[in-house]
C-alpha cells in the first residue's frame, strides 16, 4: 500500500471519527480527543498535532463552526459544533466506509462488525 | 502549573497567521496541553513526568505551525459570497454615494445609500466572522450590529413618517428634523424606544462571542458613541470653524442636539443591553450541559 493510499484511509477515518462524534453534541479539541479514545478502546487516538489542523481544516471548509464558550468547569475553550454542510459530508463519508469494509470482507472474509 | 500560552507562544511559529489568529490558536492549543497536564497529574503523576506527557502531544513544533499555518491562514480565507457579492455592492454603492456627495446632490437617496452601505458591511463582516480576531467579535461586530439597525430603523422611519420629504430629495438629516412637532415627537419617541432593542442585540452578541462587560456596554451603546463623536465633536468642530452666526449665538443648541441624538439614545441603549451585562452566560452551558 502506498504513503499516499495510506494517508487518504486515515484522514478519512479521522473524518469520519470527529464528525460522527459532533453530530451528538458540541464538543472541544480535548474533548474530542479523549471521546474518541474512549470509545473505540484506545484504537484510534488523536494527539494535539493530529488533531487541530484537521479541525481547522473542517472549519476551513465550513464543515464545523466553532465559538469561545464555557464548559462545565467554566474555563474558555473553543466548541466545535457540526453545521448543515458538516452534516451533508458524514452521509456519504459513512456510505464510502461501509462499502470500504465490506470490500474487505468480501475479499479477505475480515468483518468490520 | 507551567504557563501554557507562553510554552506555546514561544514553540509556535506560523508566519501566515495573523496576530489575532494566532492569538486565539495559541490559546486553544495552551488550553489543550493544560488539560492533558491536568489529567496526567490526576493520574498520580508527578508535575515534570505530566509535563512529558503534554509535551509528547506534538512531535515536531515547526511542522505543526506550518500544518496551522496553512490551514488557518487568512490568505484566501475570505469566503466566496463576500468576494463576488458583498464586497463588489459595497464598493458600487460606495462609488455612487461618494459621487452624489461630491456633486451635492439627492441627500436623501445620500442617506439610503450610506445606510444601505453600512448594512452590507455588516453582512460582509458577519460572513467573514471565522477569520475575525476576538476584539472584533466581541466589540466591533456587535456594536456595528447594533449601529446598522439604529441606522436602518431611522431610515425606515424617516420615509414612513414624512415619505413626500424623503422622495422631494430634501434630505433627513437630524438636525432637519423638529422634534417639538407632532409627527416629529412620534418619530422621536419610536426612534429612541427601538434603541433598546438595538441595545439588547449588541450587548447580546458581544457576550455571545464571550465579550467582557466593559465590551458588551460598549457594543451596546455603539450608536449613541457614534452619534455623540458627530454631535460633540464633529459638528460643534465645523460650525465654529465655518462661523456659523447661529451656533455661535446659541451655543446651547449643540448640547441641546448631543442630548436629544446621543443622550436619550444611549440611556436606551443602555437599558436595552442591561439584561445581556451579567457574567453567567446560561445559554453556554445549556449547550454544554446537552
Amino acid at each position: 500500500m502506498t504513503k499516499r493510499i495510506r494517508s487518504k484511509i486515515a484522514r478519512g477515518s479521522a473524518d469520519l471519527a470527529i464528525l460522527s462524534l459532533l453530530e451528538e453534541q458540541p464538543l472541544y479539541g480535548f474533548e474530542i480527543a479523549r471521546q474518541i479514545s474512549e470509545r473505540t478502546g484506545g484504537a484510534l487516538k488523536f494527539t494535539l498535532a493530529s488533531l487541530y489542523p484537521l479541525l481547522y481544516e473542517m472549519e476551513k471548509r465550513g464543515w464545523v463552526q466553532a465559538r469561545w464558550q464555557a464548559n462545565a468547569a467554566g474555563r474558555d475553550r473553543r466548541y466545535y459544533r457540526l453545521t448543515a454542510t458538516g452534516r451533508r459530508q458524514l452521509a456519504p463519508l459513512r456510505q464510502e466506509w461501509r462499502s470500504f469494509f465490506q470490500a474487505l470482507d468480501d475479499l479477505s472474509g475480515v468483518s468490520h462488525a | 502549573m507551567p504557563d501554557w500560552k507562553k510554552l506555546v507562544q514561544r514553540r509556535m511559529t506560523a508566519p501566515k497567521l495573523g496576530d489575532g489568529l494566532k492569538e486565539e490558536v495559541t490559546a486553544e492549543l495552551a488550553a489543550h496541553m493544560e488539560e492533558i497536564y491536568e489529567e496526567a497529574r490526576a493520574k498520580g503523576l508527578r508535575p515534570k513526568a505530566a509535563m512529558r506527557v503534554a509535551l509528547q502531544e506534538v512531535e515536531s513544533w515547526s511542522d505543526l505551525s506550518r500544518d496551522i499555518g496553512i490551514t488557518r491562514s487568512t490568505e484566501d480565507a475570505m469566503t466566496h459570497r463576500t468576494k463576488t457579492l458583498w464586497l463588489p455592492l459595497i464598493a458600487i454603492l460606495f462609488v455612487i454615494g461618494l459621487a452624489l456627495v461630491l456633486l451635492d446632490r439627492a441627500p436623501a437617496l445620500q442617506q439610503l445609500i450610506w445606510t444601505a452601505c453600512m448594512a452590507l458591511l455588516f453582512c460582509a463582516a458577519a460572513s467573514e466572522a471565522n477569520n475575525l480576531n476576538e476584539r472584533t467579535k466581541r466589540l466591533w461586530l456587535p456594536g456595528f450590529a447594533s449601529m446598522t439597525a439604529a441606522g436602518l430603523f431611522f431610515l425606515a422611519a424617516s420615509i414612513v413618517s414624512d415619505p413626500s420629504r424623503f422622495t422631494s430629495e430634501i434630505g433627513l438629516r437630524p438636525q432637519s428634523l423638529r422634534v417639538e412637532s407632532g409627527p416629529g415627537r412620534t418619530f422621536y419617541i419610536s426612534w429612541v424606544a427601538a434603541h433598546i432593542l438595538f441595545g439588547a442585540v449588541g450587548a447580546y452578541m458581544s457576550r455571545r462571542a464571550g465579550g467582557t462587560r466593559t465590551a458588551r456596554i460598549l457594543a451596546g451603546m455603539f450608536p449613541a458613541l457614534a452619534m455623540f463623536f458627530i454631535c460633540g465633536i464633529v459638528i460643534p468642530i465645523s460650525a465654529f470653524a465655518g462661523h456659523n452666526l447661529f451656533v455661535e449665538r446659541h451655543p446651547t443648541t449643540l448640547l441641546l442636539g448631543m442630548m436629544i441624538w446621543a443622550g436619550i439614545p444611549g440611556i436606551a441603549l443602555l437599558a436595552g443591553a442591561a439584561p445581556f451585562l451579567n457574567q453567567t452566560r446560561p445559554e453556554h452551558r445549556a449547550v454544554v450541559a446537552g
